[in-house]
């Protein structure tokens, strides 16, 4: 590859290997993203395919940048906007304290990612925190969308192993097929609380049921009356009636009263109570939000 | 992706105007006639049609690969790759982008085999003579050329709302037919799909006699586009009367003109050059 030089390698992405890269003309820092084509029967992978067409479409200073696509033999390679950490990179390098302004920046960024992707009736559907890269500039950018997609037309059926489990919500843990956006708000409100804690996870569960038992156990069991509809999920079982007692104060300390609001506001088991990403933005918590972010 | 054509790749990279269309064909054109090049054309959609059918495609991936393939020859000349490779890699595409599911590559062929058996046999009497490697080669070029704009829209839907509005549900089985038809013509390259919808619903309440004049006076569209688009497909029509396939398509196939390089070739000395990086965009 004459155009960009490796300089090392960064990740291993869904489909591929990703290396950080030099261009040799601009000198400009990208992301290579080898997508690896096997001599199987799919050609170009789909999880591929989709990435590069919806960020085709995706141009949005919250969404990483999808500079170029690059063809040869056996591979394809996607060149990126370069960032230096995801998420996950920068919970671990910060030794259990961020700023609360931060906090309040990047979740802010992440919402206006999420709105720009809803208006334009596309799904994340994989939000966690080594999807959401972080440049020096504290900028913060949803990437990695194999398996998001399009959902102007309504499709039925959708895989159910889409969201990591972590930051998956329970509609889609009983089963639900018929996602909306509301999927990528549950994961927001999770990233939101793992934030405020400097990178400890909300509800890090070890299967469905853990899953299920751990979001309960904090929000309390939902029945029919808060969420109608859930008994006919297809993978619903009754769980026990759990009670809210935990104090909000308690799971996210740091994170003040109008956060704390927010955060609830996301954190809804009933999928259609969720606050869009178009609203989350207007909420009070961000009136004191740095003017820079707001204008990006 | 519904909602944002103005902001998508499809309308700001692939609403051509008539003028390129022309200059590109100016290769094939000093061979063919305008009329055989459409022909042509007319031929290798129904091929994407038939092979999407048996393959029990929905339409949109149909739609999907059809304008894949016209957008390819849009930009190159017929000798460029062989379009009977490039129907079926249309549809392979198409079916992974429009999720519809991957077709596995060893089933698009044997039944793309079978379709020019059982329907195309007055067209091909060979044996379809590519390979899977072929065909994932053939996709490559179909993303560069494209620059990865993958994401279309089509007229379908626009049409439903359309025809909501208007509260006449007996206008859409005829609409929707002629929307089918239309990708037989250059149509979908030249104008946004809304308007490609309006017109397939005005010719629509033409045919079956419906008065919606003040409907469309309401909607102050560009008229003038509207008629533009209908004798598109006016002309397809007239065409089709005159176009006798199973007699005249052999004649026209010998006389296309053809790729230099045989499909039997290896991969490594594929128009690629050998094996080089090659770019989309630079």
């Amino acid at each position: 590859m004459q155009k960009y030089e490796k300089l090392e390698k960064i990740g291993e992405g869904t489909y591929g290997t990703v290396f950080k890269a030099k261009n040799r003309e601009t000198c400009e820092i990208v992301a290579l993203k080898r997508v690896r084509l096997d001599d199987d029967d799919e050609g170009v992978p789909s999880s591929a395919l989709r990435e590069i067409c919806l960020l085709k479409e995706l141009k949005h200073k919250n969404i990483v940048r999808l500079h170029d696509v690059l063809h040869s033999e056996k591979k394809l390679t996607l060149v990126f906007e370069y960032c230096d950490q995801d998420l996950k990179k920068y919970f671990d390098s910060c030794n259990g304290d961020i700023d609360p302004d931060v906090v309040k920046s990047f979740m802010y960024q992440l919402l206006r990612g999420l709105a720009f992707c809803h208006s334009h009736n596309v799904l994340h559907r994989d939000l966690k925190p080594q999807n959401l890269l972080i440049n020096k500039n504290g900028e913060l950018k949803l990437a990695d969308f194999g398996l998001a997609r399009a959902f102007g037309i309504p499709v039925r059926c959708y895989s159910a192993e889409v969201v990591t489990l972590w930051y998956r919500p329970p509609d889609v843990l009983f089963g639900a097929k018929l996602y909306t956006t509301s999927i990528d708000m549950w994961s927001a409100g999770c990233i939101f609380a793992e934030l405020a804690n400097a990178g400890r996870p909300l509800f890090p569960g070890s299967d469905v049921d853990d899953q299920l038992k751990r979001i309960f156990r904090l929000l309390g069991t939902p029945g029919e009356d808060t969420w109608s509809g859930m008994t006919s999920l297809p993978d619903y079982k009754p769980y026990p009636p759990f009670h809210v007692t935990t104090n909000w104060q308690h799971v996210v300390p740091k994170l003040s009263t109008k956060g704390r609001d927010l955060l609830q506001r996301l954190l809804v088991c009933n999928p259609s109570g969720r606050i869009s990403a178009e609203d989350g933005m207007q909420h009070s918590y961000f009136a004191d939000l740095n003017p820079a972010v707001k204008q990006g | 992706m519904a909602g944002n054509f103005w902001q998508s790749s499809h309308y700001q990279q692939w609403i051509l105007d008539r003028q390129d269309l022309t200059r590109e064909r100016q290769i094939d054109l000093k061979v063919l006639t305008e009329e055989e090049y459409q022909k042509l054309m007319i031929f290798y959609a129904n091929l994407i049609q038939s092979l999407g059918e048996q393959l029990k495609v929905r339409q949109q991936v149909i739609a999907t690969a059809t304008v894949y393939f016209k957008r390819f020859y849009a930009r190159n000349s017929l000798r460029c790759i062989d379009p009977l490779l490039m129907a079926p890699t249309c549809i392979f595409l198409a079916s992974k982008v429009e999720e519809f599911g991957v077709i596995s590559n060893s089933r698009l062929i044997s039944t793309f085999q079978t379709v020019l058996k059982t329907k195309f046999q007055h067209a091909f009497q060979q044996e379809f003579p590519y390979r899977v490697n072929h065909v994932h080669e053939c996709e490559f070029f179909l993303l560069e050329m494209m620059d990865c704009s993958l994401v279309l829209y089509h007229p379908y839907r626009p049409l439903t709302q359309y025809i909501a509005d208007l509260g006449q549900e007996e206008l859409l089985p005829l609409s929707w037919r002629i929307i089918n038809d239309s990708l037989r013509t250059d149509v979908c390259l030249l104008y946004p799909p809304y308007l490609i919808a309006l017109a397939c619903l005005h010719m629509a309440c033409v045919i079956q006699g419906k008065d919606c004049k003040t409907w469309f006076a309401e909607l102050s569209v560009d008229m003038d586009k509207i008629l533009e688009i209908t004798r598109h497909i006016l002309a397809l029509y007239d065409l089709c009367k005159s176009f006798d396939e199973k007699k005249e398509i052999s004649t026209l196939l010998n006389r296309m003109p053809k790729p230099k390089t045989s499909p039997s070739r290896p991969p490594s000395q594929g128009p690629n050059g050998d094996g080089q990086e090659s770019q989309s965009r630079q």
